[in-house]
């Protein structure tokens, strides 16, 4: 019988088209909606996961407590075995270094001597690496203004802001004169390789962004990083996940009182994000309920529009002797083909529209700046694996439910009726 | 009758305990015995830190308190670093990044190597006697030495610590302990000198103990280990062209 | 007038599924103000809170005065200007001298800034009486985030050095005096607001500043070479941030219009289609087609005023509550450096109003039209028997 219906919903346009088009448009948006929304209330999030905490977060424990002043000298040593161990125990997060810093820069005139100098704040993250998604994590690319990423050793990103002051061009070299992560003189020459904007004007003022290994020889700190930052694979913060992660990795320290032990700390527990991801959720669940209920009365109107305009076939076939119950069913298995086309096209289309604004993004800046920045201002859609289901509910369920409720009125028809009402 | 009692033990008096020395006198001897023309020393520098130790070991020229000239010589890291410093200048040259830098304004007052010394205090070299007014405040014994507790106080208002309180050894004129406080009274730092050796006939602490009294932690260690007074010192030692050689 | 009163009639006379339309209509309303006025909220309370707690009616910076740049802190001070004095003296403007110093909690080094403040001043909401003479002791104000970095209480001593004018290091232990929990984080992190005249004895400064903020009402006048920046320079950043929040929340809402909006469309439809007699006994009657496009129109226009008018019997007393109870903000979001209160409460105004009723009308009157224009295509006679497909 699924094979018959679904011939007449192929060959008779007027039972398929228009539904099917409600149904993805609104299955669209509804898949588009929930990712939206879930997109923007985790900016937020990802904001500070990406550029400070991470999804998790391990630091010495005398380093955690003076977090604020990026104090290397109480670094991690021993990172890379670090690293390879938590790859092992915890293989679905990606594993990096990064190594805060402050310094100062200074540009040569012909002679090797100072020129011109200004503080800067520095940040080494994983460039070099290939396949790294550090420099995307941070927004990097998009914020270029000039030249590109460091694509080998020894080569730095400096704030635009500051080089245009100091007049340094790309291919310039610089110098980072700073301090070890044993007090030590720290120098370093650079060669810039970009400048970027950050949009944030402490930063423009003055930073440096450079590679993990250069940072490690240049303040000293060979295999030793200030901070590991532990994110999901997929992208997405799990704070379940994350809690296991780091009851597990804390546990192995319990009983060291190493005050350079390791210690783990997820995302929720830095910075009051804990009370902002609570609220995320219920304010994102309410309004995605709300939406889906919405859509489900869009496309319940659909599935009584395909009753109602049905209503003379219905008679016919009454007429001819097709039992209540048989024509009901019938309806019923109709509406869930159709729901089901018109919902995977719709999931189908939200999931690519879904997947651009997720890689894109919307830009909202530069239509007032004119020009990325590091602090985001394009805002993403999130795809999460409720996108995949999430509009089957007002789909499915609604177009079913839209024609169940106006198939009832099948069985109030009378046969003796029928002919009249059809006015053969 | 009475007056001449009073004459005769007075006299007696002055006869009996020699008069103490005058305070910027005895500043003045400390300076005698403790400047020189010029020298040269190794020294070991021994940073404490929260992680452990560090000894970074140096050779300085210099030739009155106005020009220095200091090459580090290990750790390996630090080995080959230049410092120059000319009256109020300090250039800082690093062999790995063939650059020269120049250490100005607020980074003067940075520490140097993450002991408990800023390049500032490196670079005052003015007479104790220049800027402060000494008095004598007492006599202690330190280390079993007699010293004089000498009271300065800042006479001009460009100083970094106006008031500082030093013990000077009665005998080697050798400062053993310095004190230096703030404005306010509050104890900054302490510096405690031993190992007072004689070196071509004077008197000299090879050992001097720096202490940041607001910080916690145990201090810097400073040994001079080899020390020689009015060497030959070329001229072209004090200009920034030596610095890269 | 037949038109609307037809229209009221058709669609209340539809029942159930009118109610739906017009609630999914009217829930895009009220979504739609309660997210702008959201917005506007945390924008006039961070206008608000920088203005009273930061900037005031603007700020006369010393000429080397470079907020971002600590090391210009130690040059960018000076006596007031004779022209400045005086607008002092009248209360206009209260001047604030600053210095990079260093504190010490608990035996570790901190840097901080030491910004000296009239504790009369009546410009800033810091509470600066709290900055009164106490008999002998050095009173100190800090901000929430600082008490909670240097983890002090009320009444704690803490070591400060610092160096006077001359570069001659000093050292006090300043008492406490209060913690002031205020949403801007610029002049709380790492500062340390001490009595002005105090602090400008302690640096051998007396009577300068570095800047000043100026009450409402100041007229800059020429005070060179000390700048006056105006609250425009001064808010800028802010006002980045919330025109790119506006961006990303106005899909959001704009998604939810176009869901309410396809219901009035599919509706549209279904009645045309339901009503093809009724079609035809217009034209039949008499009317244009494009007459009865225009009831058609209209009527698929009237579920928007319906909504308007269902979203304010509830919407009126749900934005109220809320806009009376406030909407949480995460702390962390204060690290940007951006005045966010924990608690926004939105902002309703009038245009905001205004402006979401004229576009919840106006597109439904669109997409009302849409269908409706298949009318002006119909065959009377067909739309009489009712054989439309």
């Amino acid at each position: 019988m699924i094979q018959f219906l679904f011939k007449g919903i192929i060959r008779d346009k007027n039972r398929s088209v228009l539904p099917v088009i409600v149904i993805s448009i609104g299955v669209f948006l509804t898949v588009l909606f929930s990712a939206w929304f879930k997109g923007i209330f985790s900016d937020m999030i990802n904001v500070n996961a990406n550029f400070s905490t991470g999804h998790v977060k391990i630091m010495t424990r005398a380093y955690a407590d003076n977090a604020d002043q990026m104090p290397n000298d109480l670094a991690l040593l021993g990172a890379g075995e670090l690293i390879d161990s938590l790859n092992t125990a915890f293989p679905t997060l990606e594993w990096v270094e990064r190594t805060n810093f402050g310094g100062l820069i200074d540009i040569a005139d012909a002679n090797g001597d100072t020129r011109a100098q200004g503080m800067a704040m520095g940040q080494a993250i994983d460039f070099l690496t290939p396949g790294t998604r550090e420099p995307e994590r941070m927004n990097i690319p998009a914020s270029i203004v000039k030249g590109g990423l460091p694509t080998q050793a020894g080569e730095a990103l400096i704030s635009n802001d500051f080089a245009e002051r100091f007049h340094v061009k790309i291919g310039d070299p610089v110098t980072l004169f700073g301090s070890t992560m044993n007090g030590g003189m720290a120098f370093a020459n650079f060669t810039v390789a970009g400048t970027v904007r950050f949009g944030m004007r402490a930063l423009d003022r003055g930073a440096i962004l450079i590679d993990i290994t250069d940072a490690q020889a240049a303040l000293d700190m060979a295999d030793a990083a200030g901070e590991i930052l532990g994110f999901f694979k997929d992208g997405q913060y799990d704070a379940e996940q994350a809690l296991q992660v780091k009851t597990a990795f804390n546990a192995k320290y319990e009983a060291d009182t190493d005050e350079f032990a390791p210690l783990m700390l997820r995302l929720n527990d830095q910075k009051g994000l804990d009370e902002y991801l609570k609220m995320a959720n219920y304010i994102s669940g309410i309004m995605t309920f709300i939406f889906i209920l919405a859509m489900s009365i869009v496309l319940w109107n659909t599935g009584l529009l395909g009753g109602l305009r049905r209503y003379n076939e219905f008679g016919i076939r009454l007429a001819m002797g097709e039992e209540k119950k048989h024509i009901y069913r019938s309806l019923i298995i109709e509406s869930i083909l159709i729901g089901t086309i018109g919902s995977v096209v719709g999931t189908l289309l939200g999931l690519v529209a879904a997947f651009y604004l997720q890689e894109y993004g919307i830009n909202f800046g530069s239509a007032i700046q004119g020009g990325g920045m590091m602090m985001p201002e394009v805002f993403r859609a999130d795809i999460s694996p409720e996108s995949f289901y999430i509009g089957f509910i007002p789909g499915l369920l609604s177009m079913v439910l839209g024609n169940a409720l106006s198939g009832i009125g099948i069985y109030k028809r009378r046969t003796a009726v029928l002919f009249k009402e059809l006015s053969v | 009758m009475k007056n001449i009692t009073i004459l005769i033990f007075s006299t007696l008096f002055l006869f009996a305990f020699k008069a103490p020395p005058d305070a910027n006198e005895i500043l003045k001897k400390v300076e005698e015995n403790m400047s020189s023309d010029n020298r040269v020393f190794e020294s070991e520098m021994i940073i404490h830190g929260r992680r452990g130790s560090r000894t970074i070991t140096a050779k300085t020229y210099s030739v009155g308190d106005k020009q220095s000239f200091t090459e580090y010589l290990s750790p390996a890291r630090e080995a080959g670093t230049k410092m120059l410093k000319l009256e109020n200048q300090l250039w800082i040259y690093s062999p790995s990044t063939d650059r020269t830098i120049q250490i100005s304004g607020h980074l003067l007052r940075q520490s140097v190597m993450g002991s408990d010394l800023s390049y500032e205090d490196m670079m005052d070299d003015r007479k104790l006697t220049d800027v402060y007014s000494a008095k004598i405040v007492g006599e202690e014994v330190l280390d079993e030495r007699k010293t004089y507790v000498l009271e300065l106080t800042a006479k001009v208002e460009d100083v970094a610590y106006y008031r500082r309180k030093m013990w000077i050894d009665t005998e080697r004129y050798v400062p053993l302990k310095e004190e230096l406080y703030a404005k306010s009274g509050q104890l900054l730092k302490r510096t405690t000198l031993s190992n007072v050796q004689k070196i071509e006939g004077r008197w000299f602490p090879l050992t001097v103990v720096f202490k940041d009294m607001l910080k916690q932690g145990d201090g810097t260690e400073f040994r001079m280990t080899k020390v020689q007074f009015n060497q030959d010192i070329p001229e072209y030692l004090f200009t920034k062209a030596a610095l890269k050689q | 007038m037949l038109a609307i009163k037809l229209a009221f009639k058709n669609i209340l006379g539809a029942g159930f599924r009118t109610i739906l339309n017009i609630s999914v209509l009217s829930f895009a309303f009220v979504v739609i103000i309660f997210y702008n006025g959201v917005l506007e909220g945390w924008n006039q309370q961070a206008r608000r809170d920088t203005i009273e707690w930061e900037i005031g009616q603007g700020q006369l910076w010393h000429p080397d005065y470079d907020p971002l740049d600590f090391f210009s802190y130690q040059d960018a001070h000076a006596p007031l200007p004779e022209a400045v004095q005086a607008e002092v003296a009248a209360g206009q403007l209260t001047p604030i001298l600053l210095t990079q110093a260093s504190a010490f909690p608990q035996g570790r080094m901190q840097g901080v800034i030491l910004k000296g403040i009239d504790p009369k001043q009546p410009i800033l909401k810091i509470p600066t009486a709290l900055l009164a003479d106490q008999d002998g002791q050095t009173p100190a104000l800090i901000g929430k985030r600082m008490a909670h970095a240097i983890k002090a209480k009320e009444g704690d001593q803490l070591l400060v050095r610092w160096r006077d004018k001359n570069g001659t290091f000093d050292a006090l232990e300043v008492t406490i005096s209060g913690i002031f929990d205020s949403n801007v984080p610029t002049i709380d992190a790492g500062q340390i607001w001490l009595p002005l005249e105090r602090l400008q004895q302690m640096l051998s400064m007396p009577g300068e500043a570095t800047y000043l903020v100026a009450r409402e009402g100041f007229v800059p006048a020429n005070a060179a070479p000390w700048v006056f920046k105006g609250q425009d320079f001064l808010l800028a950043d802010l006002d980045t941030i919330i025109q790119s929040k506006k961006g990303a929340s106005g899909i959001m809402y704009g998604l939810l219009l176009i869901i309410a909006l396809l219901a009035i469309f599919d509706t549209q439809v279904l009645s045309i289609f339901r009503r093809q007699k009724e079609i035809g006994t217009y034209i039949a009657l008499g009317m244009t087609r494009w007459q009865v496009v225009g009831i058609f129109t209209v009527e698929g226009a009237t579920y928007s005023i319906l909504a308007i008018l269902l979203g304010a019997l509830y919407g009126t007393p749900l934005l109220w509550y809320l806009a009376k109870v406030g909407w949480a903000m995460p702390s962390a979001s204060q690290d940007m450096g951006i005045s966010i209160a924990e608690k926004i409460y939105p902002v309703f105004g009038f245009g905001l109003i205004l402006g979401t009723i004229l576009l919840v009308v106006l597109s439904a009157t669109v997409v009302s039209f849409l269908p409706a224009r298949k009318i002006a295509k119909i065959n009377p006679t067909d739309a009489l028997k009712g054989k439309i497909q």
